[in-house]
């Protein structure tokens, strides 16, 4: 756990300074316009794993505000870029997953096993895009935590002990929820498009 | 599709996207209004760090939210208004009615105080008479006594 416990620090990309170094600094001493320009770095990471989660653009929106209104408030706690990034998908994701708590709370359906999850129309040489739309909706069917851990994996390109530690899991519920999602994905679409994949 | 294939659509069907074009400006003029009465937010965030503080520091948020927008602010002072009076209106109804408690609880001691001093005297009434009576009954007691001892004085001479 030494090494996940180091992961907040570190990133993926190498060590040149990226924008972030910066207006981090002087967002922190009040810097409206550093605040901005992490808000702009970041919103596309914050506002795609809500849309991957939620799959509603507004809500998705709402979501990302309140995780970015929320950074603004707890700035002085950032120690760094790498930071920031890890502080940005964790509450994120315990955001997508308070929402959909509170949905179901409400009485709200926000997913369906994979069983009840409507067919798409089996066609063998389905265009990119209605395959991708489809992928997108199958994934939005997957329960809360496994929807998560695929989408930290594919949406972010994150490594298992990372995803781990960003949803405070042990790794080998990761592992499993990553092998079981990508099994039941992987069977759905090929019943969908009507061919191996 | 082989398994890599299956990635890269996982990929692509998952793959960042950006807000609305005006994400970013919405988001500064909810942290502009945010920002307008209260301090810095580094200062902030050291604040919240401290949980008495910033459950204060929410609850004055919340408070001067309040007064933020020019219609609220007179909604604000009327309903402040309203409670004022109203507040007044049933302290002043309390204190009268402690006063009104107070007149009766007064009224009863004084008649519970006549009522005594009524059955003191009756007592005293009763007291006198039963003692003229006992006088009566000791006299005649004396008087018999006497003549009892006077006739066996007589008996013995005799």
């Amino acid at each position: 756990m030494q090494r996940a416990a180091s992961l907040r620090h570190q990133d993926k990309a190498p060590a040149e300074p990226s924008p972030a170094d910066g207006a981090l600094t002087r967002a922190k001493q009040g810097d409206q316009t550093a605040f901005a320009e992490l808000v702009r770095e970041y919103q596309a990471m914050v506002y795609s794993l809500a849309r991957n989660f939620v799959r509603d653009a507004a809500i998705a929106e709402d979501l990302a505000q309140e995780v970015f209104l929320h950074l603004f408030r707890n700035l002085a706690a950032i120690e760094s870029p790498a930071h920031l990034k890890f502080w940005l998908r964790k509450v994120t994701s315990h955001r997508c997953i308070d929402f959909s708590r509170k949905q179901k709370a409400q009485g709200a359906k926000t997913s369906v096993s994979l069983d009840e999850a409507p067919e798409p129309v089996s066609i063998f040489d389905m265009p990119d895009s209605m395959m991708r739309s489809t992928i997108r909706r199958f994934v939005a069917t997957l329960p809360e935590k496994p929807r998560l851990v695929v989408t930290l994996r594919y949406q972010e390109d994150l490594d298992p002990m990372e995803i781990a530690e960003i949803l405070e899991m042990p790794l080998n519920t990761v592992k499993s929820h990553l092998r079981r999602s990508l099994a039941i994905l992987k069977e759905k679409v090929t019943r969908s498009f009507g061919t191996e994949f | 599709m082989s398994k890599n294939r299956f990635d890269d659509e996982l990929k692509h069907a998952l793959r960042r996207e950006e807000p609305s074009a005006d994400f970013t400006d919405r988001l500064l003029a909810r942290v502009a209004q945010e920002k307008e009465g209260f301090c810095e937010p580094a200062e902030e965030g050291r604040e919240r760090q401290n949980g008495r503080r910033d459950s204060r520091l929410s609850w004055l948020r919340q408070l001067g939210a309040l007064f933020t927008l020019p219609q609220l602010k007179w909604a604000t002072a009327g309903a402040l208004a309203t409670l004022l009076v109203v507040s007044a209106v049933g302290l002043y109804q309390h204190r009268q009615q402690q006063l009104e408690l107070q007149r009766q609880a007064e009224l009863s001691a004084q008649i519970s105080e006549a009522e005594g001093q009524r059955a003191k005297e009756q007592v005293m009434f009763a007291m006198r008479i039963a003692s003229a009576k006992l006088n009566v009954a000791q006299k005649k007691v004396r008087d018999t006594l006497q003549q009892d001892a006077g006739q066996s004085v007589g008996h013995q001479q005799n």
